[in-house]
């Protein structure tokens, strides 16, 4: 009875030794006690460190800030490098992450690993474009209205030209759904609503800056009276501007562009450019995911309206808070003595 | 007592052993833990030894006594050191490859992975685009603070060297950049209240890539601080003020502005499609013109746009990185295989990440298809070695196709030093097919940029011949192991028998054999004092003095058979005939004795058994054949030993039909240690009983495979009379 460990004729009177073994094994267990562990939401952008998507950064953060929840930041340095993605996806998928917020690269080649994150009961968010899989079980979308996208662009193109006029159309980019989409509706739209606007060449488009320039220096050779350059990506917007504002007095074609990185109009050859929301993207698609960890209902599909960004309205306060690359929400880090 | 004294000082070992072991481990948490382990570092670059830095992108080579980042990734990294480095200064001297980005130094950083700012830490780096000395935290996200460097101080430029120093002291991170050897430092300092505590020292670029030389880690002091702020300690905290002290630098982190490099690319209008060059030079010598993006800078420059890719041998050419945008025009040549400019002029024109690889199989790769691409394959090593003008060169074997690749010593050392044959391996590199590298053996060589253009997708697998010769070895070892317990246990077993039969010989000596003799003395008592008138009483008295000294013979032939008396095996024949005299003790018997060959020790389960059988047919001898002479011999061969009882008794007709127990007992016992067994003899003749027992042979890790051999060969000499 000496040696149990406890004393049951006494419950009171436990040996020292039964006493020693219980305050061991107290200390044992207060040591080996996790906290819970906090939610963690991997963001993952086409790319990182742009003013395309580190407002998304911002919005995510946000999100997390207001449910307590911690963002895992990042992306392939590059937009094109879809094994980067995947291989971030995989990362997300074997480190447990409860949540994963995804700019998809490409299309058709991050089916599997999206299904197979899905499989293992990640809640995914697809921002920015969609992908071919059907929403639910677990799938949502947040994607830029390509649609109102295309409209706002033929809308600036028209008044640009003012109703008539040869444009052409680079960066049609089959590997991103929601640029395909946007080049789609801005020739429908632009065909029943400014029918004398002709689109004279189409050239689809990388993310490699040099080889659109040479596609943007072909068309303008190919059409030197060209009035306007419709961008679709933000390369192919470089490459245009860079052919343009290399031929000052030559070439007098505008540039509107999609996607830009960046607004601060540098080149008088770009007009206006049309950006996502990827900020409410962001902020969304964080929220949405923690309805679906919290057992809420969720809706499968958001689309965010773009915003036309002009020379006049880029230094708005409603283009500084979508365009912000101060990701960190109360940021606290700055003191100076 | 000293069962108790023994446990206790049991007890006491346990402790001090628990303790020590304790302490031991202790001692190494505080040894890893400690925040000045390793320190103070400096490099070997000089020495091409860069083993102790782990890569995060980029191309990161030792080449001139300095560690080079040939691309234009954004944000890649190179790490070194222990994530508990606390207060610490990092310095080197700096260059930059080209003006589109920065570089500089990383302090306290953790959690690494590769990516734009994919790390927690302290960064500190020169910037071209703004002339400025920048000073940032990233934490998978970047926040910054740039002081403009003076004019006076001069311009930050590529390709020129730099000094910087990143410092670390509890909350407060200073950074001081010499731009100009005759201009006083320029320093930023930033104090952060939530500081990242530790972590690892490093060399980072942003897209502009650079050099990296006699870099310096120490451990830092607060005179330190005061010596690259030039004042002394900070007070006071005004979070909130972002404004810059061109001087001192005293900052605090802001958001970035947009990374972006220049938007305008200067170009000529006249260039071609890189895949169009194969035919541009039919019509003779042909100048052509291409853009795209460089791929390798060394061993020669390569250039690829999105229809391919080619060489550029020896060209007039600034310093280039991989990621570099270049226009480059020369005469075009072209070969059975492959294309390339010759006498070329390299424009740079802008910095931009580097092309990711296009993803082929060799066999694809073997089609030339793909030549002076950067592309990514996989290969099962075979071979390693190292190559002439300090190269290691790689033999690789993908299914039909063989091909080999190239990398530069210095960071390659380790990975060709950890790299197994037979490890199935992905490669990311140049494709290359001309014959000044495959020598014709190969259909291509790929040209490794970095030891991180290789990932071990799968080792070797673990049935290989040395696997399987070490594991014959363990398994022999542990069948020897084995057996040598087994023996152990059995020679424990049997003379556990022996002993119980021994108890029970005493036993039946003790009591039984007393009791007859007291009965037998009663007997006779009883006889003698009956008076002679009643002869049927003496009958039955004589009869039961007879039984009961039948049954004293009885059990003294038992207890005889009981007692081994000291059995060991080279003690046989003296028990055999010990126990022979025993049971013909009284009689006219002779016994005799003989032993041929050298006698030596038997295993005792062998010795008990020939000794069991010795006794029996002595005991038959005795009860059944009235012999004169029972002769017991012994003849040892090398691995045989023969066991004769011969007798010159009455003798019988040995055949199947025998009655009795002690034949079968006899053969059965015979049988049980693999023994032959024979009865000779024929009425008249005397009866003899031979025992071959061959012994076991005696393996020792010497004899082992002489007797494997012998093994093997009477198996196959069985084996062949069976055919």
């Amino acid at each position: 009875m000496k040696n149990s460990l406890f004393n049951t004729r006494n419950p009171c009177g436990w040996s020292r030794r039964s006493l020693i073994a219980l305050t061991t094994l107290a200390l044992l267990s207060g040591v080996s006690c996790h906290q819970p562990k906090e939610v963690t939401i991997a963001v993952i952008p086409r790319t990182s460190g742009t003013s395309l998507w580190e407002p998304a950064h911002r919005g995510a953060q946000d999100a997390a800030k207001a449910i307590s929840a911690r963002i895992y930041w990042n992306s392939p340095t590059r937009e094109d490098d879809v094994a980067g993605q995947i291989a971030l996806i995989e990362h997300v998928v074997a480190e447990g992450d409860q949540g994963l917020v995804l700019a998809p690269n490409q299309s058709l080649a991050l089916i599997t690993p999206v299904q197979r994150a899905l499989a293992h009961g990640l809640p995914i968010v697809i921002i920015s474009s969609p992908m071919p899989i059907p929403a639910g079980g677990g799938l949502s979308y947040i994607l830029n209205d390509e649609e109102a996208g295309a409209r706002i662009a033929a809308q600036r193109l028209a008044l640009l030209l003012h109703g008539r006029g040869s444009i052409a159309l680079l960066g049609i980019n089959p590997d991103v759904a929601g640029i395909m989409k946007r080049a789609h509706s801005f020739e429908s739209y632009l065909a029943k609503n400014y029918p004398a606007i002709h689109i004279v060449e189409r050239h689809t488009g990388s993310f490699n800056i040099p080889h659109e320039q040479e596609i943007a220096e072909e068309t303008l050779a190919a059409h030197p009276d060209l009035d306007a350059i419709v961008a679709l990506m933000w390369s192919s917007a470089r490459g245009a501007m860079s052919t343009i504002d290399n031929n000052p007095g030559k070439l007098k074609a505008k540039v509107i562009a999609f996607d830009a990185e960046d607004v601060q109009f540098n080149s008088p050859s770009l007009d206006s450019a049309v950006i996502q929301d990827t900020r409410q993207m962001g902020n969304l698609a964080v929220q949405l995911i923690h309805d679906r960890l919290s057992g809420r209902p969720t809706p499968s599909m958001i689309t965010l309206q773009p915003v036309l960004v002009t020379r006049a309205n880029a230094n708005s306060a409603e283009v500084r808070h979508m365009t912000t690359m101060d990701w960190r929400p109360g940021w606290s880090w700055s003191h100076t003595p | 007592m000293s069962g108790s004294l023994r446990r206790r000082r049991g007890l006491v070992i346990a402790v001090a052993a628990c303790v020590l072991l304790a302490l031991a481990g202790a001692g190494l948490y505080v040894y890893l833990r400690n925040p000045e382990r390793g320190l103070p570092y400096h490099d070997a670059f000089a020495q091409g030894r860069a083993d102790e830095w782990q890569a995060f992108g980029g191309t990161w080579e030792v080449a001139n006594g300095s560690m080079r980042n040939d691309s234009d990734e954004r944000g890649a990294k190179l790490l070194t050191g222990s994530g508990h480095w606390r207060n610490y200064l990092i310095e080197a001297d700096l260059m930059l490859l080209s003006a589109g980005g920065d570089a500089g130094l990383i302090i306290r950083s953790s959690d690494e992975e590769e990516g734009v700012d994919a790390y927690s830490g302290y960064y500190a780096g020169l910037r071209s685009l703004d002339n400025s000395l920048v000073l940032g935290r990233a934490g998978h996200g970047w926040m910054e603070a740039a002081v403009k460097l003076a004019s006076a101080h001069g311009r930050v430029k590529a390709l020129e060297w730099y000094h910087l120093k990143l410092l670390a002291y509890g909350c407060q991170i200073v950074a001081s950049a010499t731009v100009s050897p005759d201009a006083p430092p320029t320093s930023a300092t930033v104090i952060d209240p939530h500081c990242i505590p530790s972590g690892r020292a490093g060399l980072r670029s942003y897209v502009s890539g650079g050099v990296w030389r006699n870099v310096v880690i120490r451990a830092a002091t607060q005179k330190d601080v005061l010596a690259m702020t030039g004042r002394p300690e900070f007070s006071g905290n005004m979070a909130g003020q972002t404004a810059s002290d061109e001087r001192s630098g005293t900052l605090g982190f802001n958001a970035p502005v947009p990374r972006g490099s220049a938007y305008t690319f200067h170009s000529s209008s006249n260039t071609q499609p890189i895949s169009s060059l194969r035919l541009a030079s039919f019509g003779g010598p042909a100048t052509a013109t291409i853009r795209g993006s460089v791929i390798l800078t060394a061993p020669m420059l390569f250039v690829q746009d999105s229809t391919g890719g080619i060489s550029v041998p020896e060209p007039i050419s600034p310093s280039l990185k991989v990621g570099d945008q270049v226009e480059v025009t020369g005469q075009v040549h072209t070969t059975d295989f492959t294309t390339s400019l010759e006498h070329a002029t390299v424009h740079a024109r802008w910095e931009g990440t580097p092309m990711p690889a296009v993803t082929v199989s060799a066999s694809q790769a073997a089609t030339g298809a793909f030549d002076a691409t950067f592309i990514e394959v996989e290969g099962r090593l075979r071979k390693k070695e190292q190559g002439p003008n300090n190269t290691l060169i790689f033999d690789f074997d993908a299914g039909p196709q063989s091909f080999r690749a190239i990398m530069n010593r210095g960071r390659g050392d380790y990975l060709f030093a950890t790299l197994k044959p037979n490890s199935l391996l992905r490669l990311r590199g140049v494709c290359v097919v001309n014959p000044v590298y495959t020598h014709n053996l190969t259909p291509f060589v790929l040209l490794l940029r970095s030891p991180e253009d290789v990932d071990v997708l799968a080792k070797p697998p673990w049935f290989n011949a040395s696997h399987l010769i070490a594991i014959g070895f363990g398994l022999l070892t542990l069948a020897l192991v084995a057996n040598y317990f087994y023996t152990r246990v059995e020679h424990w077993r049997l003379r556990a028998v022996l002993e119980e039969r021994e108890r029970l010989a005493h036993e039946m000596h003790d009591t039984l054999a007393q009791s007859f003799a007291g009965i037998g003395f009663q007997l006779e008592a009883i006889r003698n004092g009956v008076p002679e008138e009643f002869p049927i009483t003496h009958q039955q008295l004589n009869l039961a003095t007879d039984l009961v000294r039948h049954s004293h013979e009885e059990a003294r032939r038992s207890i005889a058979t009981l007692r081994p008396e000291s059995l060991e095996s080279a003690d046989l024949l003296n028990a055999l005939e010990l126990c022979a005299q025993r049971m013909v003790e009284g009689g006219s018997v002779k016994i005799s004795t003989v032993s041929y060959g050298d006698a030596r020790g038997l295993p005792l389960r062998i010795t008990d058994t020939l000794y069991r059988i010795g006794q029996e047919a002595i005991a038959n001898a005795v009860r059944h054949a009235h012999p004169s002479t029972i002769q017991i011999s012994l003849r040892y061969a090398r691995n045989l030993v023969t066991m004769m009882i011969s007798d010159d008794g009455t003798g019988f007709i040995p055949n199947g039909n025998l009655p009795g127990f002690g034949i079968r007992g006899m053969r059965k016992r015979a049988a049980g240690i693999s023994a032959k067994f024979e009865i000779a003899g024929a009425p008249g003749t005397g009866t003899q009983v031979r025992v071959d027992v061959s012994l076991p042979p005696r393996i020792t890790f010497l004899s082992w495979p002489q007797f494997l051999w012998k093994y093997l060969g009477s198996y196959q000499t069985h084996d062949q009379s069976t055919r």
